[in-house]
């Protein structure tokens, strides 16, 4: 390779050190996900098994069992925390409507009755949410004892006038 | 142990039938594709491939089939296959009036230096730990849960185009989702960590794809692996794309395939249907993704400024063949359009609000930072400025004008695109966060390729 002058050659190989540089950090920055790609060929805990690991897939899973394919369901998180993006993904072909906690008791009954939900998820069961009381009150809403970390419900929208303003 | 084996064999065999279809549309495209090298075949082949097959997919979604492997796969494969038989019946009637020009000339067999192996060593290290990481783990990523997976989880388990049941960014185009799907078919299930390894097989493309555009612009052999090692090789961006379901990756694909061959074209060194062939990436692009048919628009727009800059002798016969990558671009853009149209698709209007010069403003610093900080693109960007401050001699006199021109003018309309984007001021920063370093990748390639022009231009005449 011919260089033109020798300050060209010192910045050529100045750069081409930094990249040099450049390489070995990223060796460091990957080298936790390579130790977990090593250990997990090594344990042989592969593809799906690395789901299975989750206990929010495997309360997904038991709420797949219950939901129809063909129903809808109302579930209530917020989505910046990435959650219900997770559901939507293993819960299709079902219908998912999501809804904020905030959502006041109005809306929410509104929304079941619009869309014709059937079940009502909430992801974090520990914490304080809009509705529950009025939730917990209605006779349209029963309580499933399905083990994880919501709430489940199953609706009768047919129960809800689901008036918006009511 | 029979079961993973099948399972493999099934996802090769699966993607073999889209590099197959892709070289019959090749070879349907280009008058003799022995004008081109095998690795600018093989990398070129499977964009065509995809695109023909999954907009055909929508198509028969359109006709209200459901689609199984077999009517994916089968028809078009059959119509390329026929319409090759009878190119080459044509050509042998025709035989004797036309002459073909010769083939280039095979490159003399060099040794490998120790570059050249030090340079392919660090890309199969890179691509062994791309391709585990992408095959071994399950779909986990935001968009590719949230949008791309999503979609091809339902095409597959509804057999079609159905967006009834989700509400997951509809109006985006479906060239990914439907090549996902196509894996599940062949798969037989739904296995989204075995079919993330299209992801590392975009990225050895693109990086194939780039190597043989260097080639071609008569790179030594270590000059050509030195770029596009310099390009996987810097920043965590391009690395994290290889194993993640997002759409990006082959995008930048698409966009380097559109562009470098309308650049080759440009330049002395395109072979013979060159710009046919970056049609059909001109579609790939629109069809892939909703930033697609913007990219081909400043591809198209820098070409045509670059011919009335340069002003070649035949400069309105040139500016009319660009007609031909806009046909292409039309051929990708439109079916989608009408498909959504009439199934009354809302199609996303997000960006097309009034301007905000603040936001403009604050994106500018974003871009900056994004552009100049080593944790997104390494060093590339910096020796970009480097490579045109540099490689500066001559640089309004030769077409390598175009790929500052596409660069630069992909780099205001990202500026532009935050200035209208309607968020609030606290979302803002986020919002430009998660997206910014997407968009530059639609762009890094070719700007690996001007990185290259450069170093070539810094390094005096290349060896052969």
């Amino acid at each position: 390779m011919k260089l033109t002058n020798n300050w060209r050659r010192w910045f050529f190989w100045l750069f081409s050190c930094l990249w040099a540089g450049q390489i070995i950090w990223l060796g460091w920055y990957f080298a936790p996900e390579v130790r977990d790609l090593a250990w997990r060929l090594a344990s042989q805990r592969t593809g799906a098994a690395i789901r299975q690991e989750d206990s929010y897939y495997r309360w997904l899973q038991a709420l797949a069992e219950i939901i129809p394919l063909r129903d809808t369901y109302i579930f209530l998180d917020n989505y910046e925390a990435g959650k219900e993006i997770e559901a939507r993904y293993h819960l299709t072909p079902r219908r998912h409507e999501l809804l904020p906690p905030t959502v006041p008791p109005s809306f929410l009954f509104y929304t079941v009755r619009q869309t014709r939900a059937t079940y009502l998820i909430i992801r974090e069961g520990d914490k304080p949410w809009e509705s529950i009381d009025a939730v917990k009150e209605s006779p349209a809403f029963q309580l499933l004892a399905i083990p994880g970390p919501g709430l489940v419900f199953r609706v009768d929208y047919s129960r809800l006038a689901g008036r918006f303003y009511d | 142990m029979i079961e993973p084996v099948f399972l493999v064999l099934s996802l090769i065999l699966g993607l073999a039938s889209v590099f197959l279809l892709g070289y019959a549309g090749f070879a349907l495209l280009v008058p003799n594709p022995q004008e081109f090298r095998r690795l600018e075949r093989f990398s070129l082949s499977f964009g065509i491939g995809a695109t023909l097959l999954t907009l055909w997919m929508l198509l028969l979604s359109w006709l209200g089939r459901s689609f199984g492997l077999a009517l994916a796969m089968a028809p078009p494969l059959v119509l390329c296959g026929g319409a090759l038989v009878i190119k080459k019946m044509v050509r042998i009637k025709g035989k004797g009036s036309e002459t073909a020009p010769p083939s280039p000339a095979p490159l003399p067999p060099t040794p490998y230096t120790a570059w050249d192996w030090l340079f392919l060593s660090l890309l199969a290290a890179l691509f062994l730990f791309a391709t585990c990481r992408a095959v071994l783990y399950p779909m986990w990523a935001w968009d590719a849960i949230a949008t791309w997976g999503c979609k091809a989880k339902v095409f597959y388990q509804s057999g079609g185009v159905d967006l009834i049941c989700i509400d997951a960014h509809n109006y985006y185009p479906n060239l990914v989702p439907l090549l996902l799907s196509y894996l599940y078919f062949c798969l037989g299930r739904v296995n989204d960590h075995l079919a993330q390894g299209l992801f590392p097989l975009w990225g050895a493309l693109l990086l194939s794809l780039l190597y043989s555009l260097l080639r071609r612009l008569h790179f030594s052999r270590t000059q050509a692996l030195g770029v596009t090692a310099f390009l996987a090789l810097n920043g965590t961006v391009f690395i994290v794309h290889l194993y993640i379901a997002y759409a990006d990756l082959p995008l930048a694909y698409f966009a380097l395939a559109a562009a470098g061959l309308c650049y080759l074209w440009l330049t002395p060194a395109a072979p013979r249907g060159s710009l046919p062939l970056a049609a059909s990436f001109f579609a790939g692009l629109a069809w892939c993704k909703y930033e697609g048919p913007p990219l081909a628009g400043t591809v198209l727009l820098a070409a045509a400024l670059t011919l009335i800059w340069l002003r070649p002798p035949d400069l309105k016969g040139r500016l009319l063949k660009l007609g031909i990558p806009i046909l292409g671009l039309i051929a990708g853009y439109l079916p989608w359009r009408v498909f959504a149209a009439i199934q009354h698709l809302e199609m996303g209007a997000d960006h097309v609000q009034s301007l905000y010069p603040r936001q403009f403003l604050e994106a500018a610093s974003y871009l900056l930072a994004a552009l100049f900080d080593p944790f997104y693109f390494g060093f590339l960007w910096p020796a970009l400025v480097l490579a045109l401050v540099f490689g500066s001699r001559g640089l309004w006199r030769s077409p390598r004008v175009f790929l500052v021109l596409f660069v630069g003018g992909n780099l205001l309309a990202v500026l532009l695109a935050y200035g209208v984007a309607p968020t609030s001021a606290e979302e803002f920063p986020s919002y430009v966060r998660a997206t910014l370093d997407r968009l530059l990748l639609h762009i890094t390639p070719v700007a690996a390729l001007l990185i290259g022009e450069g170093v070539k231009e810094l390094g005096g005449e290349p060896e052969t």
